[in-house]
């Protein structure tokens, strides 16, 4: 059974919100890729492009962390939400903040883009504030709970980069070269922010869900010292002596390929007879972490250099292995906290559907056969930098993202009465005993 | 002075295999989520653990078992003890299960 907060937990409502507003992005997102693409085809550096890669990065990935660790914070690391007054506050200042940016970016107006970027800060003082004193005396320091902690170091550095850099166009006071601190902060947001999130998360939930023996413990070591060694050492490397800047690769290079070894082996010694959608799409995810880390070890090294080999990195991460992995868990995590909202209270007591009946199976095929297939050919389009076969990955990635919408609407749509109505005569009964 | 029905250990079994997780889709004996079940008389008295803690169906699972043993004829009182001792793991979902 999936983790959900215990019963000193928020309501399957908080994490519902951020999970619903990051799903918006991620449509906004795909539909921006296809409409962006001569962009796309040029350098990084342009202020549409920004304005995507931060609706992404926030609007999308950050959004459903958030989300995500505010149903998990309970269930795996065992502490009640501080306060969910403030993780509420906390999504209004976030999705304000992030639209602005996004907005700001676009119109290429700096003076907006700071207030906006100030906002975003203010959003993730509130969400470490949150999880901060959620944690106080916290004394079970296991390998989730430990890259939890630094993913969130990660995450009030990317912040604080941010800022500084938005700060930086108004009054230049950042000494060093423009593209390095901007390559320090992407990197820090990808590296330090995301990728211990996600890292930390699976060893705890895919288990949980593939019905697997927990990760060999030399695997979470090699991710554990990869990520807390290596992210250092690559943003020290982008600002200052090149030489740890290889060496950083290597080391994070190493915990990503041990994460995608231990994800291979718990679905290969899995118990769950059979996967379902949300499953598939984590371990296709997976398969993004050869190229991420072929382009990124590359691009360290110095053999490979220039927008287009960024731009497919950044793709093959961000699009490939973070967003085909928060989709697939989005695809289980909000079947079963709709359920639980719905009908958690009636299941024993009456027929109820069970979570599986709330999932929509063709829809979740089709979006990840588009997202799969669009991400890998956005990867290779924009490695080519050629602006007709981003707009077509682009299109197909709408597609998907409207599929994948769909799916999750529709898992939504049982928290209303009619929907629940509608939903009564499905499935067997959850818990119930037959008569 | 009436006697009582004595309580088959199948009808129990049976009951079990009847509550099911509604993620899953298992039913809790065929996870392997009961440590053991023993029977006094018209009590019968149930062991058992989740595959996680911090589970939200943690009251709502003993519940169903509740009550669903509750229902076998001869039972009179049900009790389910909640155990994370020793912790739950895959091994122990029932073989026909995994198929």
């Amino acid at each position: 059974m999936i983790g959900r907060p215990d019963r000193s937990g928020p309501s399957p409502m908080l994490p519902l919100a951020y999970l619903a507003c990051a799903t918006v992005a991620f449509l906004a997102a795909a539909i921006g890729t296809a409409w962006l693409a001569p962009e796309l085809a040029g350098h990084y550096y342009h202020p549409r492009v920004l304005a995507l890669t931060h609706t992404v990065t926030l609007g999308w990935i950050t959004l459903s962390i958030m989300g995500a660790s505010y149903q998990l914070i309970p269930v795996v690391l065992g502490r009640s939400i501080w306060s969910e007054r403030l993780a509420w506050w906390e999504l209004g200042v976030w999705v304000a903040g992030v639209t602005g940016m996004v907005a700001h970016f676009s119109l290429g107006s700096w003076g907006g883009l700071g207030a906006a970027a100030a906002m975003v800060a203010v959003g993730v003082a509130m969400h470490l504030v949150n999880v901060g004193l959620s944690l106080r005396g916290f004394t079970e320091w296991t390998f989730t709970a430990r890259l939890m902690m630094l993913a969130h170091a990660g995450l009030c550095l990317t912040a604080l980069l941010g800022v500084a850099l938005a700060a930086n166009h108004l009054w230049p006071v950042l000494p060093g070269a423009f593209l390095d601190r901007l390559h320090a902060h992407v990197q820090l947001a990808l590296l330090g922010w995301i990728a211990p999130m996600i890292l930390a998360v699976a060893a705890r939930v895919y288990p949980m869900f593939l019905l697997a023996p927990p990760p060999l413990p030399w695997t979470c070591l090699v991710q554990l010292w990869g990520i807390g060694v290596g992210v250092p050492a690559v943003v020290a490397g982008l600002l200052g002596p090149r030489g740890l800047l290889p060496l950083g690769a290597f080391a994070v290079a190493a915990a990503a390929g041990s994460h995608a070894w231990s994800v291979l082996e718990m679905a290969r010694a899995r118990k769950r007879p059979s996967l379902d959608w949300g499953l598939r799409f984590s371990l296709t995810a997976t398969a993004f972490i050869l190229p991420a880390c072929v382009l990124g070890l590359g691009l360290a090294a110095g053999r490979l250099s220039g927008s287009r080999a960024a731009l497919g990195y950044a793709v093959s991460v961000l699009g490939g292995w973070i967003s085909l992995t928060i989709a697939g868990m989005m695809l289980k995590i909000v079947p079963f906290l709709v359920w639980y909202r719905a009908y958690g209270s009636r299941a024993g007591r009456e027929r109820v559907p069970m979570v599986g009946d709330l999932s929509a199976p063709r829809l979740e095929g089709l979006a990840h056969g588009l997202l799969a297939g669009g991400m890998s050919l956005l990867t290779v389009a924009t490695l080519a930098g050629d602006a007709a076969w981003i707009r077509a990955s682009g299109a197909i990635l709408t597609l998907g993202a409207l599929a994948f919408a769909a799916a999750i609407a529709r898992a939504l749509g049982h928290l209303s009465p009619r929907g629940r109505t509608q939903a009564a005569p499905l499935g067997r009964a959850a818990g119930e005993p037959a008569r | 002075m009436t006697s009582r029905m004595p309580v088959n250990p199948e009808e129990i079994g049976e009951a079990l295999q009847k509550v099911r997780d509604p993620e899953l889709g298992m039913s809790v004996a065929d996870l392997g989520l009961i440590y053991g079940v023993r029977i006094e008389g018209g009590r019968v008295r149930i062991a058992m653990t989740l595959t996680t803690r911090g589970c939200p169906l943690h009251d709502a699972m003993t519940e169903w078992v509740r009550r669903a043993v509750g229902g076998v004829p001869g039972v009179e009182d049900v009790e389910v003890d909640l155990t994370f001792d020793p912790p739950w793991t895959p091994d122990r979902i029932a073989p026909r299960a995994r198929r």
